[in-house]
């Protein structure tokens, strides 16, 4: 069990600047998720936490060793691909036994662990058969299996759930949690589905284009994102944006006037906005913060507006409508029981006390 | 019941292909009519009635298989002959077999036939002028076991075979692991480099490595001599000590880069996640190397394998151009040329057609063997 570091680390490729200046602290035990679209250097930054890419700059410790010149195998981790990568040539058990196999651990010690393990995630009836006779989950149970079996110190998934189908991929990602809390390891977690960050990581990094943009729980991250890629990115449907707002006060109470309609800002954020009086300002608001007026939660300061209807998406346990508003689209999460239909006008309450400001120019949340 | 047909039907076909031609030459020889154009019409007509009978057999077969039971003839049922099923099976086979005609007349006329032919001269004595009369029974055989010059090809051929798959293929392997991979600088220039010998001619390849082999002037004695200046002037053509490894090594300059290529193509195939996962689970290079990266490549190094053995028995340009023949004093021999030298130019058709055979039959064991053995698999998984 060790705790990780990333010191000012960059990594470049000739010109290209995948990784720019991370630093991170993750203590022992905690399950972090490296979160963010393709090509945001997530899968960079594990890779060079195992070993398999070399850092341009600033280090990386596991514990309290610098390891940037440590081999991979001699860095104590184990990593899950997304592949799998399961050696085709090899049985289910020598794939799991490789790893012991190559640190001379006594036969005996390795047919323990490895049954042990094989039946702690219900693989032990599999393990004579060779990997290409493995459904998918079943491989992916391999592949986890060869990682614990050597107990490392460091736990690398590099997007383990992408190749599985919807329904395998939530019941894996309950079995991934449980087996952190069993395992009480540092688990570093990779993905690009935010639901995935959301529902299994103690804290969430989320990077875009090499860059760290914001690292805090899931419940922060949601609640207080840091600037406006972090508030698109985490959440779905995504946070509906307004630009250009016109921030004002007027009859003692402050105001967003969105262009298309004009709402009332809690009193509790006026000494915090005033100061961004006259900037060009950004206002963001979750489409769960928007109700039918008949269905409105009881304890929020409504703002009552109204829109047309444009498309309506019943989910069962809520409806996600389209409202459209002079030519600006934005969403809402509607009471199922909710009674609209398309083309029609509707009201809808903004509940402002979940409200976001952000400024423009430097896409930073006014908080 | 389960009967595999189409091989069934090729094989009596070539029987009565076989048995027509053969039947009908030893008939016109008897009449002391042309032998030649017994064997043709003969196998023209097996060709044609084998297919007639074949059907025969069929429809038979089908009335026998059709779905009559006892209940049926004592109803007084009539059943049709031939069910759906057995018709279609029936037309299937057909399709298979008429589309195969062309291709199996070729390889009858232009393969098997000649090889029935060479089989037949090896034993007699024949210049290859008129019909070959001098029945020797196996005298060309036992000549070639006690030909000392033969026994030495031999030794030549099983050598550079050894050699080849001791270095050449160990060198392609370890070339294609350099520039076929991994990230050295102009590695595309060598890889492109590497590959030309394989584009020359075999008989320019050759003769380059006279002009490199020359006793005073070439760049081979040159090099030596600027190294060990006490080895000068050595005629590695002209020196049965040093033949074999010339000509091995100008084998290997011309035909590695073949293995190369496909080497690369093999490591092409590995993941690179599975050696990278073998890194991180604590394999040293050469681990990974060994226990990862070459069972994956093992189907290719079988089929190089099995290509290099065949092809050092079968080298022949190479040999007969830079040793003139089989020089020095016909130690610079390997089966080809030896075959060249004592079947061809001394016009000893009978005594070199046993050469060949000798030498079809060793490559063709060593073929069957081979595939049924060691290739099985490679050719399973290429099927799925």
């Amino acid at each position: 069990m060790a705790s990780v570091t990333y010191r000012n680390v960059t990594k470049r490729w000739g010109d290209v600047t995948a990784v720019r200046n991370l630093s991170i602290e993750i203590p022992d035990g905690e399950f972090l998720v490296f979160v963010g679209p393709s090509g945001c250097g997530k899968s960079t930054s594990l890779r060079m936490l195992a070993g398999l890419e070399e850092i341009t700059e600033g280090e990386i410790l596991i514990g309290d060793r610098v390891v940037n010149n440590v081999a991979p195998k001699d860095r104590d981790i184990a990593m899950v691909f997304q592949s799998y990568a399961l050696y085709p040539h090899m049985t289910v058990y020598d794939n799991m036994a490789f790893g012991l196999r190559l640190r001379r651990t006594p036969k005996q010690v390795i047919d323990e662990r490895v049954r042990e393990v094989a039946a702690s995630l219900g693989i032990e009836q599999l393990l004579d058969r060779r990997p290409r006779q493995l459904s998918g989950g079943q491989r992916q149970r391999v592949a986890v299996g060869r990682a614990i079996v050597r107990e490392p110190a460091v736990f690398l998934l590099d997007e383990p759930l992408s190749n599985l189908d919807a329904k395998l991929r939530v019941e894996a990602r309950a079995f991934i949690s449980k087996l952190h809390q069993r395992l009480g390891t540092t688990f570093i977690y990779v993905t690009h589905d935010q639901t995935e960050a959301m529902t299994m990581g103690q804290r969430i990094a989320v990077l875009r284009a090499g860059e760290l943009m914001q690292i805090d729980s899931p419940s922060n991250l949601y609640d207080h994102p840091s600037n406006v890629f972090v508030a698109g990115f985490i959440g779905s449907p995504a946070m509906n944006f307004f630009d250009n707002v016109d921030l004002f006060e007027e009859g003692g109470k402050m105001w967003v006037d969105t262009g298309y309609f004009r709402l009332e800002v809690p009193e509790a954020r006026y000494d915090l906005y005033r100061p961004h009086m006259g900037k060009q300002l950004t206002f963001g608001i979750r489409p769960e913060a928007i109700s039918h007026p008949n269905y409105q939660p009881a304890d929020i300061r409504p703002s009552l507006i109204e829109a047309n209807v444009d498309v309506v998406e019943l989910m069962g346990n809520e409806k996600i409508v389209y409202l459209e508003e002079s030519g600006k689209t934005f969403l809402a999460r509607f009471d199922p029981r909710a009674d609209i239909t398309v083309g029609q006008r509707t009201g809808a309450v903004f509940n402002m006390a979940s409200m976001h400001l952000f400024d423009q120019e430097t896409e930073q949340a006014l908080q | 019941m389960d009967i595999p047909f189409i091989p069934v039907l090729l094989i009596s076909h070539l029987a009565a292909t076989l048995i027509g031609g053969l039947g009908l030459r030893l008939l016109f020889a008897s009449k002391n009519r042309d032998p030649q154009y017994g064997l043709m019409l003969g196998a023209g007509v097996g060709l044609v009635g084998g297919l007639a009978a074949v059907y025969l057999l069929w429809l038979s077969f089908a009335y026998l298989i059709s779905t009559r039971t006892w209940k049926d003839i004592d109803a007084g049922v009539d059943p049709p002959l031939l069910t759906e099923r057995t018709k279609r099976d029936i037309a299937k086979t057909f399709t298979v077999f008429f589309l195969v005609i062309p291709g199996m007349t070729v390889f009858f006329l232009f393969v098997l036939y000649p090889i029935i032919r060479a089989a037949n001269y090896s034993f007699y004595d024949w210049k290859g002028f008129g019909d070959p009369t001098d029945y020797v029974k196996f005298a060309n055989y036992e000549k070639l076991r006690e030909h000392k010059v033969f026994r030495d090809t031999l030794s030549n051929s099983f050598k550079l075979m050894g050699l080849s798959l001791m270095v050449q293929l160990p060198l392609a392997m370890l070339l294609a692991l350099l520039v076929g991979r991994g990230n050295l600088p102009g590695r595309r220039i060598f890889r492109f480099l590497l590959f030309v010998p394989y584009v020359f001619s075999e008989v320019i390849a050759a003769i380059i490595w006279m002009y490199v082999f020359h006793p005073t002037s070439g760049l081979a004695n040159m090099t030596l001599d600027a190294i060990l200046p006490s080895y000068t002037n050595i005629a590695f053509l002209g020196e049965k000590e040093y033949v074999l490894y010339a000509i091995f090594t100008v084998v290997t300059w011309k035909f590695f880069g073949f293995h190369l290529i496909l080497y690369m193509a093999g490591l092409q195939g590995v993941p690179k996640d599975l050696e990278e996962a073998a890194r991180v689970d604590g394999a040293a290079w050469w681990q990974v190397l060994g226990r990862v990266t070459m069972p994956l490549m093992a189907s290719t190094i079988r089929l190089t394998v099995y290509l290099s053995v065949l092809g050092s028995f079968q080298q022949f340009v190479i040999v007969q151009v830079l040793t003139r023949g089989g020089d020095p004093y016909n130690t610079g021999h390997v089966i080809t040329t030896y075959l060249y030298k004592y079947g061809l130019k001394h016009l000893r058709i009978g005594y070199g057609s046993a050469v060949a055979v000798l030498l079809f039959a060793m490559t063709l064991l060593f073929s069957l063997g081979y595939q049924r053995m060691l290739m099985r698999r490679d050719y399973q998984e290429a099927g799925r």
